[in-house]
Formats: structure tokens, sequence, C-alpha cells
């Protein structure tokens, strides 16, 4: 809708019959249009109130250390911990998803591709404790296995180094769970960004000889990069928030940090620290803890996602 | 004969020319092609059968240190024969799509599989309708179920649509309807508000309600948490849906001496009626599996709640998370089983929308 359609529109709003009614209709809907806003502000006013008495008695230690035994406590360990897990998932979702949508927008037929559109989209609706019930029973055994493998045969790279021997309960797993439930939700952006490729830019790039990988890294990928970047980045946003799908495949370890052994047994996320340490908080300190832990999970995911949307949105302007 | 012959360019078809479907040479299936990629899908395959059988590298190896590059080698090497060197990566883009889509589906398959096939071993009509009072975690299946927090799901989820629902269709209504001053900034905030992790939501209320003794940990405490993930949801599916409606539709209702309210109530909500409850259903489809909320704001209970303002309540996520890695078979069976009750709620839904959504905005 372009500004002089709406210039218009309200011109003729304010020309017809005005009425009394009308007042309080609008002003009710205008309130209602602000909740968005008043539960953000809310959510950072309230978790913040919470956060400041942490603050005052942790310090900044709260958020450089990682430990989490009375009187100390730091949630450094687990603000890492929940970027590496963002990264690994990334790192499988992403070239995942991507090369899925190429698929579905450029490779399949129709009809394969609108069946592939409705099982990505099944996919993404599975609830989260769904996923965490079948990576504990049925994924991390065979994910166990995999991370033996990769460490007897690519143990010399450091990140695939394991001393231990004990595989179960690493930020692999947990990683490739996060991948599980970021693929349909990056895939659907991807697909959809890809599918508004303009046909005649792709006429264009067929006529002038292109090759699908050259029509794609020449066309496609550029025309969409925005999009494309906001997508990714929606889906680590989720990642970062993820809670229960984590919980039962990660032993959550405060200290030593697990820097990037990710098969070595232990890692960190906050917002699985929240939910493992809720239950059976020692006191109304400790649930003040979590509400802090709380509030810089809520700043970092708040920023992600706004970075996501105005790369989003700014794309989808240029589109127009 | 003229000496000079004008060429006449027909540019009518142009437009549509411009418009028309990619004609996609890379799809394009001539003989020279299938003949090149029958063995080149036939040899990488048989070489993996054999080694499948007569080798003793563990499988996961053989697929992807062996079976992968082969495929691959094979695939550009049929590319090169028929086409010639440049559609070398083509090949490669072709095998790996392939392969993150087969990768995609087996992860699908497998969930559905292991929900179903594991699922079914709890169903019986005491799973279905019975509750969990006086059962412990090693009680025989025979007893036992998920018919409280079936209640408490549906309790819970009633009440957050009630409160959800309409919020998001009214902030989508000032969106595209009042489209006031602000517009840009309600959506940025609900785009923002979308993005709130769910266990920050449980956080929120937790603080606001349970910490400063407004309210217990109840099915509405809960609602409500499940209320602030539901609406940017509904409101970002109901503002598409109100822009379906025609323009036409509110201009004339104007010109016809419509006051604005009315133009809203009686003309573009009813034109675009269908879509809005498509926007309730994928709000509700959006939480109705959200554990983490409901673990601070409304707890467990094993009796059947009814009253939301009072009791904790177990709805099906807190359920399936409270049986889930117990040490008792029986447990983990009742887990799987509430996980099927889960699901096939979320697919019931998910086939209403889209058979709604197929049906068009009206």
């Amino acid at each position: 809708m372009s500004s002089t359609d709406t210039e218009s529109f309200r011109d003729l709003q304010s020309a017809a019959t005005s009425h009394r009614g009308d007042r309080i209709f609008n002003r009710t809907i205008t309130l209602a249009a602000f909740t968005a806003l008043i539960v953000l502000a809310g959510i950072t006013v309230f978790l913040g109130l919470q956060t400041i008495p942490v603050l005052q008695t942790q310090g900044l230690s709260f958020l450089t250390t990682s430990i989490w035994v009375a009187p100390d406590y730091g949630i450094w360990g687990m603000l890492y911990g929940s970027v590496l897990l963002a990264v690994i998932a990334l790192v499988i979702a992403v070239p995942v998803s991507l090369l899925l949508s190429v698929f579905m927008v450029f490779l399949a037929p129709k009809g394969v591709s609108k069946v592939l559109t409705n099982l990505v989209d099944l996919m993404a609706a599975i609830p989260s404790v769904i996923i965490g019930l079948w990576a504990f029973y049925i994924l991390d055994p065979v994910s166990q296995e995999w991370q033996q493998l990769l460490n007897q045969y690519l143990g010399w790279i450091p990140i695939f180094k394991n001393t231990s021997g004990n595989f179960s309960g690493t930020p692999f797993t947990a990683g490739f769970v996060l991948a599980v439930m970021m693929i349909p939700i990056v895939t659907s952006v991807t697909r959809e960004v890809l599918g508004r490729t303009p046909p005649e830019l792709i006429n264009a790039a067929e006529a002038l000889g292109c090759s699908l990988w050259t029509m794609l890294r020449y066309v496609a990928l550029p025309y969409g990069r925005g999009g494309l970047v906001g997508g990714v980045m929606l889906g680590l946003g989720r990642a970062l928030g993820e809670t229960i799908a984590v919980f039962f495949v990660l032993k959550i370890v405060f200290e030593p940090v697990n820097y990037y052994d990710i098969i070595e047994s232990g890692g960190g996320s906050i917002a699985t620290l929240i939910v493992s340490k809720f239950g059976e908080a020692a006191g109304p300190y400790e649930v003040k803890l979590l509400l802090a832990a709380g509030f810089f999970l809520f700043m970092m995911t708040l920023l992600v996602n706004v970075i996501a949307n105005l790369i989003v949105n700014r794309t989808g302007r240029l589109q127009k | 004969m003229s000496a000079t012959q004008t060429i006449t360019f027909d540019d009518s078809r142009l437009e549509e020319l411009a418009q028309q479907e990619p004609q996609a040479p890379w799809g394009r299936r001539t003989s020279t092609f299938r003949a090149a990629v029958i063995p080149g899908v036939l040899i990488p395959a048989a070489i993996i059968v054999g080694l499948w059988f007569y080798s003793d590298l563990p499988k996961p190896v053989l697929m992807v240190a062996v079976y992968l590059p082969l495929q691959l080698l094979a695939a550009v090497g049929a590319a090169i024969a028929v086409r010639g060197t440049k559609s070398a990566a083509d090949a490669i883009i072709i095998v790996l799509a392939i392969g993150a889509t087969i990768f995609s589906i087996v992860v699908l398959v497998s969930l559905l599989w292991s929900i179903f096939s594991k699922g079914w071993e709890a169903m019986s009509t005491a799973f279905l309708f019975q509750n969990n009072e006086y059962i412990s975690p090693s009680t025989p299946l025979g007893w036992g179920g998920v018919g409280h927090a079936v209640v408490g799901t549906v309790l819970i989820v009633a009440i957050s649509a009630l409160i959800a629902v309409p919020l998001g269709v009214m902030t989508a209504v000032y969106v595209t309807e009042v489209r006031g001053r602000a517009v840009p900034y309600v959506r940025f905030f609900v785009q923002a508000m979308s993005g709130v992790p769910s266990v920050v939501a449980g956080l929120f209320i937790f603080t606001v309600l349970i910490l400063s003794g407004v309210l217990s940990q109840s099915a509405f405490a809960g609602a409500l948490a499940y209320s602030i993930l539901m609406l940017p949801t509904v409101a970002r599916t109901a503002e598409e849906v109100l822009r379906l409606v025609p323009e036409d539709l509110r201009t004339g209702a104007l010109a016809l001496g419509s006051t604005r309210a009315r133009v809203v109530l009686r003309v573009v909500i009813p034109a675009a009626k269908t879509g809005i409850i498509t926007a309730a259903i994928l709000g509700v489809a959006r939480v109705v599996g959200e554990t983490a909320p409901l673990l601070l704001t409304s707890l467990k209970n094993d009796r059947t709640v009814l009253n939301p303002f009072k009791d904790p309540i177990t709805a099906l996520p807190t359920y399936i998370f409270d049986n889930v890695a117990q040490p008792y078979p029986d447990a983990v069976v009742r887990a799987w089983g509430a996980a099927l009750v889960l699901m096939i709620i979320v697919a019931i839904l998910f086939i209403l929308t889209r058979t709604l959504s197929a049906r068009g905005p009206r």
C-alpha cells in the first residue's frame, strides 16, 4: 500500500460521517495496537527491576564468571553456551535450508515442491517438547555413534577431540536438535525469498547462457541476500531462546566452560538453565538470579530479532 | 525489390514473455541427459550397496566419506560428458540439494514414525480419559492417562485465545483500517514481540502476577503467558488477511455513509472472516505445545482441574515433560502416548488452516 493511497483513504475517512462512536472505536483500536509495546516494555521493566539487586550483590562477575555455588553466581558459561549451540545449529541448518529451498524453487516439479512445502510447514509445527522427546530417545544414541566416529577419524581437529569417552549431553547433539528445529523456520523464509526472484531476471540469465550455479551465484542469491540473511537471523533468535528441546540432551556444566570441545559432555544454555534450576530454586534469591538470567536472554534475543527484522523489512522495501 | 528492408519487431508480447515462467534449461531432460544420469546414479549406488555388505567401515562413514564423494564425482562426470565443463558446478548443486532434501525428509519421517509407533502402545480408553490421580510413574499402563492434561490444555489455550485473538485482530485493524501515524512502530513492536522466547514470557507473568502475589500458579497464569506468544502470530496473519479485502469495499461503504467503525465491523471483518479464523487457529497452533512457560506459571497437578484461577494444572506438554527421562518404562510410554495425542491436535489444527486458506480470504 503506497503512502498516497493511505493519505487519500484518510481524507476519505475524515470526509465521511464523523461520529462519536468512531472516536471511541479509533481510540480502543489504537490502545489495543500498543499491547505489543506494553508487553515488551513490561518485560524489560519487571525483569530489569529483578536484575538490579542481583547486579548489586554479584557485581559484573554475574556476567563474566561461570559458577553456580552459593554465594557466588555467574552466567558467562550459559551465555557463551547458548551462542555456541546456536552456531553449531547454524552450521548444520543454513546449508541444508538453502539447498532444500533451491531444490524446492528451482529443481523440483511443481507438485513435488508443493508437497515439500507442506512437509516443511508440518515440521515447523511439531512442538519443541516432542522434538526433545525424540532427541532423548531416538537421536541421542545415533548421535553418540556419530560423535565416536568423528572422534575416531577427525579427532586431530581440536573441536572433534574427546578424551573422556563420554558422548552424551554434548553441545553437538544439542546443536543438532536446534538445527532440526531451525531448518523448517529458515527454509520457509529462504524458499519465499528465492521464489520471489523475478522471472524476467531468470529468463535473462538463461538467455545469456547461465547455468543453474551461475544463475544462483549472480542473480538469485544477490537479489534475495537481505531476505536470506534475515531468515537465518530469525532462526538464530529462535535457537537462542529454545528451552525444552535442549533440556533433555544437554548436560548443564558451569565449570569449566566448554569453549570448543563440541563432542565432549557438558555445555551451557541460558534458557535451559532457567527451567532446570527453577523447580529446585532454594529461596527467593535464587529465583531472582534466574529472573536476571532471563533478562539477559531477553535482551540477547531481542537484539538478534530486531536486527533480523530490520534487514528483512529493508529488503522488502527494495523489492517493491 | 526495395534496397532496404525494414525489420519490424512486434513488442506486444514482450510483457507477456517477461512474466513467463522461467524455462530453466538446467531442468530440461533430453535423451542424452537421461543416458548420462542413469549410470551417474546407478554406479555409485551399486558400489555402496556392495560395500554396505562386504566392508568393515561403519555405515555413517560409508555414507559420508564414500557414497557422497562417489555420487558427486559421478554426477560431475556425467554433466561434463553431456554438457561440458561449465555444468560441473550444477551437478554438485543438484546432488547436494537432493541430499539436503532427503536428509530433511528422513528427520521428519523419523520424528513422525517414532511418535506414532511408540505413542500407539499407550493408547487405550483409560489413557485418553482418566487422570493421573493415585498413579505413580511405576504404575502399569492399564491405569491412568492424559484426560486431565487434555482438559488443562483446552482450558489454557481457550483462555489465551480469548485474550490474544481480539487483541491481535485489533492490532491488525489498526494497521490496515485505522492507518494511524504509528503503523510502522506497531508493526515493528509486533515483530519484536514474536521473538520473545517462550521461557521469558513465562518469567514475565511469574514476576508480575505470581511473585507479587496477585495470582497463584494456575491455568489463568499459564494462559496469560501463552497469549504473549500467541498475539504476534494472530496479529501478523490477520494483517495479511485484512490486506486482501478489496479497497473498493471500504470506500464503497464509506461513500454510502457508513461510520468508520461500521465499515470495519460490518464490512471488512465479515469479508475476511475465514482468514481471521485461520489467524486464530495459527495462533493456537503456535502455542499449544509450549512447555517452558507452563513450567513456571501453571506447574502440574495429578487431578483434573476446572477452576482456571485457583489450582496448579497439568497440560499435555507439561505431562510429557514430567514423564520423559523417567527410569520407569511405563512412564516413558505414557510420554510418547501424550506426544501422540498432542501431535494429533497439532495435525488437526494444521489441516484446518490448510483447508481454510485454500478456500481463500472469504
